[in-house]
């Protein structure tokens, strides 16, 4: 069932055209994600579909509701983290959470998110005493607590350690498994790849590319082989050889560009000419290359 | 409604961990009061004060301070401060109406000025000073003076989006606010036009009508028309002009 239905999304800010037609949809107990660089338009998209923004043209629909039509049926059933938004200097976590608790028909227990996030040491210091990172996390908190059907976290895990954002994305992956549907916006490519079912690449207020992770990094089949040789090679050889992209030469270290069947090439020339093959590492395409490609191409 | 009720509990315990608020509009003018009570000459009718004690006459200012100092100067800061965090903004994803924090802060404000007010009001009656019988309007009355100036603290939190802006404006109105209610200068000894820009001011009028009616005296229309002037083009200004973001 889909859940989120975005369709030909236009908005200006005064004379300035900032989307272009969006088309996107999420489906039940799906997590996508929306990638871009910054002033692509992925917030103001969120916050049109988070009934924040009117769109000046086109159709959104989440769970059947218009955003723009301020039913208080979407507030029940969407929650929404705000990329910018601090709350007042003296209010602590489990007040805060309390507090957003009062307001939802069937809240989630506040000892069970100050838990889940690892708030619990944190919960009566206030909130301008917290750090950037325990903010971020009560913010996360916040748009969980109404138990909401869809969550969109707009830079989850900005400004968190490596330890914390793994701790997040395993929650978010249980709550999705229990039925919750996320939509995601995001800088963080290993974020998109862990997290992400599908993931929609948005550049100058246009979608650019749309797929899993996997397909869009497989979709440029570049494959990465880096080696010390035993004896210096040439890398024009290599470069003459089938399926060979780029052959590069840095302080020794040789590094080899090309299509799936790269790696295998590569060292059946090595091997014939009686050269070893040191250090040698195959990276496969990540989202990252595709990243950059498409939004590069744009 | 619900969320309100939650919203008001939360302000008020926000409130009392500021303590510039809890000091100078709960502490100083209760302080004052109790001070004057303790002197005994204070609490002689005076002939010149109207056949009214130091302590009555000094009542109204006492009760404009506290209340100017809430609506005037605190309030309006309150509410920029959380225009400018994005909690208004925040609260919109939520059930809760960003309208519902604005009507908890106006209910905790008032609540706060009535109730500091009512102790202003009744204190000295232990001490046999004012008239027990007199005490239903005075109450009567504070509400209508703690309400306009509701009124206009709502307008200058609408109007001025800078809370640093908004609690300076809202400071210097107060100030003049207890010029004109009698602060510095006895209100019977200002001159004929002075008296009549005073009395069309909320300051002016409140301190006319709360004087009055601690004097046994009646209630003069033109003061209560200037209190309910500014609480109803208070109030609709800053319905009309409020900016949430």
């Amino acid at each position: 069932m889909t859940l989120i239905t975005v369709q030909g999304l236009r908005k200006s800010y005064g004379a300035r055209e900032v989307l272009h037609g969006i088309d996107l949809t999420v489906d039940d107990g799906e997590i996508v994600g929306v990638l871009g660089p910054n002033g692509a338009g992925k917030t103001t998209t969120v916050e049109c579909i988070g009934g924040l923004r009117t769109p000046d043209v086109g159709t959104i629909r989440v769970a059947g509701i218009d955003p723009a039509a301020k039913n208080p049926e979407l507030r029940q059933i969407l929650g929404m983290q705000l990329q910018q938004c601090h709350l007042p200097a003296k209010i602590t976590p489990a007040e805060a959470i309390e507090l957003f608790a009062a307001f939802y028909r069937n809240p989630r227990r506040t000892a069970e998110l100050l838990e889940l996030l690892g708030l619990t040491s944190q919960a009566h210091q206030r909130f301008e005493k917290l750090s950037g990172g325990q903010q971020q996390r009560l913010s996360i908190a916040l748009a969980l607590v109404g138990r909401p059907k869809v969550a969109i976290l707009d830079e989850l895990t900005t400004g968190l350690d490596p330890a914390a954002r793994r701790d997040i994305w395993a929650y978010l992956q249980k709550l999705t498994d229990e039925g919750m549907t996320i939509l995601l916006v995001t800088h963080s490519m290993e974020e998109a790849s862990h997290l992400c079912d599908r993931v929609y690449i948005v550049d100058d207020g246009r979608i650019v590319a749309t797929g899993s992770p996997a397909e869009l990094a497989t979709s440029g089949g570049r494959q990465t082989v880096t080696f010390v040789p035993s004896e210096p090679i040439d890398p024009a050889d290599l470069l003459s050889l089938p399926g060979i992209a780029s052959a590069t030469v840095d302080h020794g270290q040789v590094t080899v560009g090309g299509d799936a069947a790269a790696p295998q090439t590569v060292l059946a020339e090595l091997i014939a000419r009686g050269i070893t093959a040191n250090h040698l590492r195959v990276t496969g395409p990540t989202l990252d290359d595709a990243y950059l490609r498409v939004t590069q191409e744009n | 409604m619900h969320a309100t009720i939650a919203l008001f509990r939360n302000e008020l315990r926000l409130l009392l961990r500021n303590p510039a608020v809890v000091i100078w509009t709960i502490l100083i003018p209760i302080a004052a009061l109790v001070v004057m009570c303790l002197i005994p000459g204070a609490r002689e009718p005076l002939p010149n004060f109207g056949g009214l004690s130091v302590i009555e006459s000094y009542q109204p200012t006492l009760i404009v301070f506290a209340a100017t100092m809430l609506a005037l100067q605190m309030m309006p800061m309150f509410i920029g401060q959380y225009r400018e965090l994005g909690f208004l903004r925040r609260l919109r994803t939520t059930p809760a109406h960003p309208r519902d924090l604005l009507a908890a802060i106006l209910a905790l404000i008032l609540t706060i000025s009535l109730v500091v007010g009512l102790v202003l009001l009744t204190f000295p009656l232990l001490f046999g000073v004012g008239v027990m019988g007199r005490l239903a309007l005075q109450s009567l009355l504070l509400v209508l003076v703690a309400t306009s100036f509701l009124a206009v603290g709502s307008m200058l939190a609408a109007v001025i989006a800078n809370p640093r802006v908004a609690a300076g404006v809202g400071a210097a109105l107060a100030a003049i606010m207890w010029f004109f209610a009698g602060m510095w200068f006895p209100r019977v000894l200002f001159p004929g036009w002075l008296a009549t820009i005073s009395d069309w001011t909320p300051g002016g009028a409140a301190a006319s009508v709360l004087g009055a009616a601690a004097a046994g005296q009646p209630i003069a229309a033109q003061p209560l028309i200037a209190l309910g002037l500014w609480t109803v083009g208070g109030f609709s200004i800053a319905t009309r002009s409020f900016r949430w973001e």
